[in-house]
């Protein structure tokens, strides 16, 4: 396992309660979820930097092109 | 992280010391490509040569080096296992990503790990030794490289829950030998079967490999 540094988050509470009700629904710690966020982060950034779209795709085929700041 | 696992070797039917190691770099899938894919490509040939076209590997295109830029992505962990100086198994995880969420009902929405890859040394592998007239070398790989994926999955806290689509070749290994359950076929994914672990399922099979 990789070492690992602390670092303190500030969080509003509308922050907080979503944090807590995804971390709920993935069943992970909230400190585990904001890690997969950031990983998740690092994998949509590399992939647009090469020029790549980032879509949603509904049951009917339906594509929506996610704007990611 | 390195760590000793025991693997068969099935000259003399004993376990022996292999390392599992996820410092993965371009190096080991170049050897992939080298040591492996020739062997592959030889025994699929002896294969197809005896009309047994439907034991050549499903995987045996596959090219590690294309993988490379992927190393540098922490979504990703690579495995790998060693012994006698060879590379013998391979491993590709994802932390975070499409599929990296639960199907089976009972934990539908959670995270898991998903295993993207696994391939083991072509010389390990049954078919594929028989082909070249020889037994398969090592044992225990695959059930090496799938609980190594266990253990990951509870370091990030998703409790050993780990999914996977399987090529037809090895869905009875995953069913049978690892017994994951099976979700469903995937039409995301060529159709096919998504397995799963629980988080109990995943113990037991952690407490029966060791």
């Amino acid at each position: 396992m990789a070492d690992k540094r602390t670092m303190t988050l500030n969080l509003t509470d509308q922050e907080m309660s979503l944090l807590e009700d995804l971390s709920a629904r993935k069943d992970v710690s909230k400190t585990a979820l904001l890690r997969q966020a950031l990983r998740l982060y690092q994998v949509v950034e590399a992939r647009l930097s090469r020029g790549e779209k980032l879509f949603f795709e509904d049951d009917e085929k339906k594509k929506a092109e996610l704007m990611v700041v | 992280m390195k760590t000793r696992v025991h693997i068969i070797d099935n000259a003399t039917g004993q376990p022996v010391e292999a390392e599992i190691f996820d410092e993965i770099t371009v190096e080991h899938f170049i050897e992939t490509q080298q040591n492996w894919r020739p062997v592959v490509l030889k025994a699929a040939r002896q294969l197809a040569s005896r009309s047994s076209h439907q034991l050549i590997p499903q995987h045996f295109h596959w090219d590690w080096t294309t993988k490379a830029p992927e190393l540098k992505v922490l979504a990703n962990v690579f495995y790998g296992i060693s012994y006698d100086n060879q590379l013998q198994g391979l491993m590709k995880l994802e932390t975070v990503g499409q599929f990296c969420t639960c199907r089976l009902p009972e934990q539908a929405g959670k995270a898991l790990v998903y295993v993207d890859y696994v391939e083991v040394a072509p010389w390990n592998l049954k078919p594929l030794a028989s082909a070249l007239g020889e037994k398969p070398r090592y044992n225990a790989i695959g059930t090496r490289l799938i609980e190594a994926a266990v253990l990951k999955s509870k370091e990030e806290d998703c409790k050993g829950r780990v999914g996977l689509h399987s090529l037809p070749m090895t869905e009875l290994f995953y069913t049978r030998a690892c017994r994951m359950t099976p979700v469903g076929r995937d039409p995301a994914k060529q159709n096919l079967l998504w397995l799963e672990y629980t988080a109990e399922q995943a113990e037991n099979f952690l407490t029966g490999a060791r």
